[in-house]
């Protein structure tokens, strides 16, 4: 008789192969709940295929998807690589939105110096907003998951404030949302602007900052073991920093794609969850960057499948569950993924598991 | 003056029991060393939960019950995961508040914006209600204020620090291998405890949809799940500590209130920052500034932590 025992590491096999097996027990309860509720479900499945990568339409979609969910997933992988969680992800999106609508509202000049200027005013403001997180982060051990979710709520109510306030479109008159800018990111195919193809080039660079310079080796090691890098003469502290900050520059870059790119106006709610769904990309990549790509498309294909459930008079925020769902399974999954049978030779009676 | 005080306070005990109640049960899921990152969309369902049971038998109190029992009901599929399986808790949490504000919002959907006809109605004790300011403020409000700031704290408070199950559920948290070694069941009660913090969750979810805000819509929660997790780390992880933090937080968000009815010259949105302004003050003063400070109000040492019996 063999039995399960809990090794401390999981290979990459063993974990795709439970992982598929949750993705599968995901679609599956999905499904059920959806039949109990009286719905079509091969019906919304046809759909669900035709709105994704059944049409040009979908095809469209599902990039438009992956552009923000690629910087929103890297930056969290990249505090991943640190031992840390960017839960704010959402904050400095919105963040990121504020900086590219302030300089594309109040600075006037071609749109081939705007552009990279509402970037850098992005990523700026992105990394003001989670410098007080990772000063208290790096310095006094203060839990980050709360500090720099609690300042999503601020991030939310300030875009709403200026959306209605100060910055409220004067001239058609719209409620809850700033005047249009006027320069942005220019299309490249159908809808889909030139963000999508840049979103994927900063992954492919984020991967090789991470893999190959000497300060991506330093955050891993720090992120490993904090006490082998600080005997090692590498500046945790600093190195705690640097990586939160590149974090929020990224979530906030996000924000400017969206913002210039697909909404072109500030507006309350702009981030759309985003932020979050950042957090489920970089679990699913694992904390590897090039993987954060797959992981952002099957981000995208959820969303595009709440989408479809919205047209059947499901509330939109419903995809959450299905979000939840797939990133409760997966941590499941990668759980179970660490327990591999063994002969019972090899247990050493005194320390196996009762 | 008297009458703005006296506003100040009713406002801050009626909204503040919605963190008092879901952070005394987050008090229990962390002591036991499970943290518990689900309360905002526990929060959220039972919100949900209420308002849909109260419309459609219309008694409040049934609403409450099912509620708290759709709360436990996403503990223990959080507990299942996280305490069963050792999965990592951050991600069984993240992904509990998802399933909690999508699945509310869906169930949510047909009632979203529709007045609760039942809801807990306030009720004046008679001679104690004379008293200016703590009298309105304490004495006519719905009846679930006592349980919320007295008795639930009371009772989690004796159960942790005056009885022998109490002192087994802190070695659980503090040391599982040890608690394991002397013959203490270190699953079983991280299970039931986590089960019995997201109850209360629930129950908060409740309280904020039948007392404080008579109805349900989406994003009614507004990370309140999210400052009771904070607020524990606030209250030193003491039951009591965290129901006053409740209070203490209710008048945060009281104040932001009461500058809009009266009409301050200061925008409804950047009002509404304050609490989650204030938390952030709260929780990052007292770590900067523990060295200084006395002792105690640490957190478990095994908390987040999975135990592994068989990695010793």
């Amino acid at each position: 008789m063999s039995r399960f025992q809990r090794f401390p590491t999981a290979s990459p096999r063993r974990i795709l192969a439970c992982r598929a097996a949750a993705l599968f027990v995901a679609i599956a309860i999905v499904g059920l709940v959806l039949a109990a509720c009286g719905r079509n479900v091969g019906e919304l499945g046809r759909l669900v295929l035709i709105s994704t990568i059944g049409s040009r339409f979908g095809l469209e979609d599902l990039a438009l998807f992956m552009s923000p969910l690629l910087l929103t997933g890297s930056a969290v992988t990249v505090t991943r690589r640190m031992g840390l969680w960017n839960i704010g992800g959402e904050g400095q999106f919105y963040l990121g939105a504020v900086g590219a609508a302030g300089i594309g509202l109040f600075v006037h000049g071609p749109a081939i110096l705007i552009l990279p200027l509402m970037a850098l005013a992005a990523m700026l403001c992105g990394m003001a907003w989670i410098a007080l997180p990772a000063l208290a982060r790096a310095f006094a051990g203060v839990n980050e998951i709360i500090t720099t979710l609690l300042l999503n709520f601020v991030a939310s109510l300030l875009v709403y404030w200026l959306a209605t306030g100060p910055w409220r479109d004067r001239v058609t008159g719209a409620l809850a949302s700033s005047g249009r800018l006027p320069v942005s990111i220019p299309d490249m195919w159908g809808v889909v602007h030139w963000g999508f193809p840049l979103g994927l080039l900063i992954v492919v660079g984020l991967a090789a900052v991470m893999s190959s310079t000497r300060w991506g080796y330093e955050v891993r090691i720090s992120g490993a073991s904090a006490g082998v890098a600080r005997y090692a003469g590498m500046p945790v502290k600093l190195r705690i920093i640097s990586a939160m900050l590149l974090s929020g520059a990224l979530a906030a870059l996000a924000g400017m794609f969206e913002v210039a790119g697909t909404v072109h106006r500030l507006q309350g709610g702009m981030a759309d969850n985003f932020g979050y769904l950042g957090i489920v990309v970089a679990v699913l990549a694992r904390g590897s960057c090039l993987a954060v790509i797959p992981a952002a498309l099957l981000m995208a294909l959820i969303l595009d499948v709440g989408i479809v459930l919205q047209t059947q008079q499901v509330a939109a925020t419903a995809v959450l569950a299905i979000t939840g769902l797939v990133l409760l399974l997966v941590a499941i999954a990668d759980e179970c993924a660490h327990y591999r049978p063994v002969t019972p030779a090899i247990v050493r009676p005194a320390r196996s598991a009762s | 003056m008297i009458g703005m005080l006296t506003a100040l306070l009713s406002t801050a005990v009626l909204s503040g029991g919605v963190l008092a109640l879901a952070s005394v049960g987050e008090v229990m899921a962390e002591r036991v060393g499970v943290t518990n990152l689900g309360v905002e969309g526990l929060v959220a369902l039972g919100a949900a939960t209420a308002v849909l049971v109260a419309i459609s038998t219309g008694n409040p109190w049934l609403a409450l019950l099912a509620a708290t029992a759709v709360g436990a009901l996403g503990g223990m599929v959080f507990a299942c995961a996280a305490v069963l399986v050792q999965a990592s808790q951050v991600l069984c949490g993240l992904s509990v508040t998802f399933l909690g504000i999508g699945l509310s919002a869906a169930i949510g959907h047909s009632v979203a914006g529709e007045p609760v006809p039942v809801g807990l109605a306030p009720v004046t004790v008679p001679v104690l209600s004379a008293i200016p300011i703590i009298g309105p403020a304490f004495f006519t409000q719905n009846l679930l204020i006592v349980p919320t700031y007295l008795l639930i704290p009371a009772a989690c408070h004796w159960l942790l620090f005056h009885t022998r199950h109490g002192l087994n559920m802190r070695a659980v948290g503090e040391n599982p291998a040890a608690a394991d070694a002397a013959g203490i069941p270190v699953r079983a009660i991280r299970f039931w405890y986590v089960t019995l913090g997201a109850a209360l969750a629930g129950a908060a979810g409740a309280y904020l949809s039948l007392a404080v805000i008579p109805s349900w819509s989406e994003g009614m929660v507004a990370g309140r799940g999210w400052i009771a997790v904070a607020l524990v780390i606030f209250a030193g992880f003491r039951p009591f500590n965290a129901a006053a933090g409740g209070l203490l937080f209710g008048l945060i968000s009281a104040i932001g209130f009461l500058g809009q009815a009266r009409g301050w010259p200061i925008a409804a949105p950047v009002l509404n920052m304050l609490p989650y302004i204030g938390t952030l003050a709260f929780i990052m003063f007292p770590v900067v500034f523990r060295r200084v400070g006395r002792r105690g109000g640490e957190a478990p040492a095994a908390l987040g932590e999975p135990y592994y019996r068989s990695v010793r």
